[in-house]
C-alpha cells in the first residue's frame, strides 16, 4: 500500500500515507474530501450500527405522532405513513418514501454491520465488494435527517387545526438518525477500500 | 481511482432538461387539498409557504421556502451552469466550480423534505368528516423532480472541470 490515492472530483494524486488517527485529508488543488483515519473505525461501526438497527424496530412497532380534535383521535405508526399515500392513489410516491427513510437505511445499517464483521474476523470473502459498493451507494439514498425536519415542519402546520401529540417512537427514530449518522461517517469510503484490498492479496 | 462516468454530460444534460420540465407541474398544481368541515382547499408549494407566515411560524416557512423553492430552482441553475462551462472549456476559477458542485450534491436530497411533509399530513390528519388532508398531483412531479436532480448531480463527472485546465497549463 503506497497511500496514493486519486482525488474523486479532480484526478489529482494525493499521498495520505501520513495521515494519523483522528485526522482528515482533503485535496490540495479542489479542497474535496480525501479520506478520515479512524484506528477503531470497524469497531465504531459495529456498535452504532448494531444500535441503530435495535432503534429502528423499536421506532416501527410503536405510535409515531397522534392527532386529536374536538374528541376524534388518529394516530400513525412510521410504518403506516407511507401506506396512507398509497391508499390515496399514489403508489409511486408511497414506496419512494418507505424506501428513502426505512427500507434502504436499514439495508444500509445491516450492511455496515455485516460488512464490518466479515472484515474484523481477517478473512477474505467474495460478498466484501458488493457490501461496500451497495453501502455507498445506499448512504446517498438514505434520507433519515431529512425526514426528521420533515416531521417537526408537519407538527407546526397542523397545530393550528388539530392537538398534536408527540409519541415513543419518534424519540427511537431521531436516537436512530444519530446512530445511522454516526455508523455512516465512520466508515470512510478509501480506508473501506484499503482494507478489503489488504484481505484480498493476503 | 474511480473509472470516468461515460456520456457524462449528455445523460446530466438529458436529466435536468427532464427536470426543468417536470418542475412546472410541480409549482402550478396543488401538492395537497385540506378538507375542513366540508371547505375543500388546494394548495401549491408556494402556497404552503405563505400559509405558515399566516400562522405566524416565519422560521418553519423559511425552512419550506429554502429548501422546496430556493434548492430545487438554484440546483437546476447551478448544475445547467456547470455542465455549460464544461462543455465550452471555460477557464473560470475551477475551484469555485468544484465547490459549487459539491454544494449541489450535498443539499439534493434536502429538497424531498415537502414530499416528506406531505406524506405525514397525509396519513395523519385522517379525523372523518371534520378534517382530512389529502396528497396532489405535484408532489409526484416534485419528487420526480427531486430524485432526477440528485441523479443528474451524481451522472455528471466533476474531473471533466479540471480536465480543460490540464491542457492550458500542466504544471500540475
Amino acid at each position: 500500500m503506497d497511500g496514493e490515492i486519486a482525488c474523486q472530483s479532480c484526478d489529482l494524486l494525493v499521498n495520505v500515507a501520513a495521515t494519523r488517527h483522528g485526522e482528515s485529508a482533503s485535496c490540495p488543488r479542489c479542497g474535496c474530501f480525501l479520506t478520515k483515519l479512524h484506528d477503531d473505525a470497524l469497531h465504531r461501526v459495529i456498535a452504532f450500527s448494531s444500535i441503530g438497527l435495535m432503534f429502528l424496530a423499536f421506532a416501527s412497532s410503536y405510535p409515531f405522532l397522534s392527532l386529536s380534535s374536538s374528541g376524534v383521535e388518529s394516530a400513525i405508526t412510521l410504518i403506516q405513513a407511507p401506506f396512507a399515500l398509497w391508499s390515496k392513489g399514489m403508489p409511486e410516491v408511497a414506496v419512494l418514501v418507505t424506501a428513502f427513510i426505512i427500507a434502504i437505511p436499514a439495508l444500509v445499517l445491516m450492511m455496515m454491520l455485516t460488512l464490518c464483521i466479515l472484515i474484523t474476523r481477517g478473512r477474505y470473502h467474495s460478498s466484501l465488494l458488493p457490501l461496500a459498493k451497495g453501502i455507498f451507494i445506499g448512504q446517498k439514498w438514505s434520507m433519515v435527517e431529512v425526514f426528521l425536519i420533515a416531521v417537526i415542519v408537519a407538527m407546526v402546520k397542523i397545530a393550528a387545526m388539530a392537538t398534536v401529540t408527540i409519541g415513543i417512537s419518534f424519540w427511537a427514530y431521531g436516537a436512530f438518525a444519530i446512530c445511522f449518522t454516526l455508523a455512516a461517517s465512520s466508515l470512510d469510503r478509501y480506508q473501506c477500500w484499503q482494507k478489503i484490498a489488504l484481505l484480498a492479496i493476503k | 481511482m474511480h473509472v470516468r462516468k461515460r456520456d457524462s454530460i449528455q445523460r446530466t444534460l438529458a436529466l435536468l432538461i427532464t427536470a426543468s420540465l417536470l418542475y412546472i407541474p410541480a409549482n402550478l398544481y396543488p401538492v395537497m387539498y385540506t378538507d375542513a368541515l366540508g371547505s375543500n382547499e388546494a394548495s401549491t408549494i408556494m402556497g404552503g409557504v405563505v400559509l405558515l407566515i399566516n400562522l405566524g411560524s416565519a422560521p418553519v416557512a423559511l425552512v419550506i421556502f429554502v429548501f422546496s423553492v430556493m434548492v430545487p430552482s438554484a440546483k437546476l441553475m447551478a448544475m445547467f451552469y456547470l455542465v455549460w462551462t464544461v462543455q465550452r472549456h471555460s477557464p473560470l476559477d475551477p475551484r469555485q466550480r468544484s465547490t459549487l458542485y459539491r454544494v449541489v450534491e450535498f443539499i439534493g436530497k434536502w429538497s424531498m423534505v415537502d414530499i416528506f411533509v406531505v406524506t405525514i399530513l397525509v396519513a395523519l390528519v385522517q379525523l372523518g368528516g371534520l378534517l382530512v388532508i389529502l396528497p396532489g398531483i405535484a408532489a409526484v412531479s416534485f419528487a420526480a423532480v427531486v430524485i432526477l436532480t440528485i441523479i443528474a448531480a451524481e451522472s455528471f463527472d466533476a474531473r471533466l472541470i479540471w480536465d480543460n485546465m490540464d491542457e492550458k497549463n500542466s504544471v500540475n
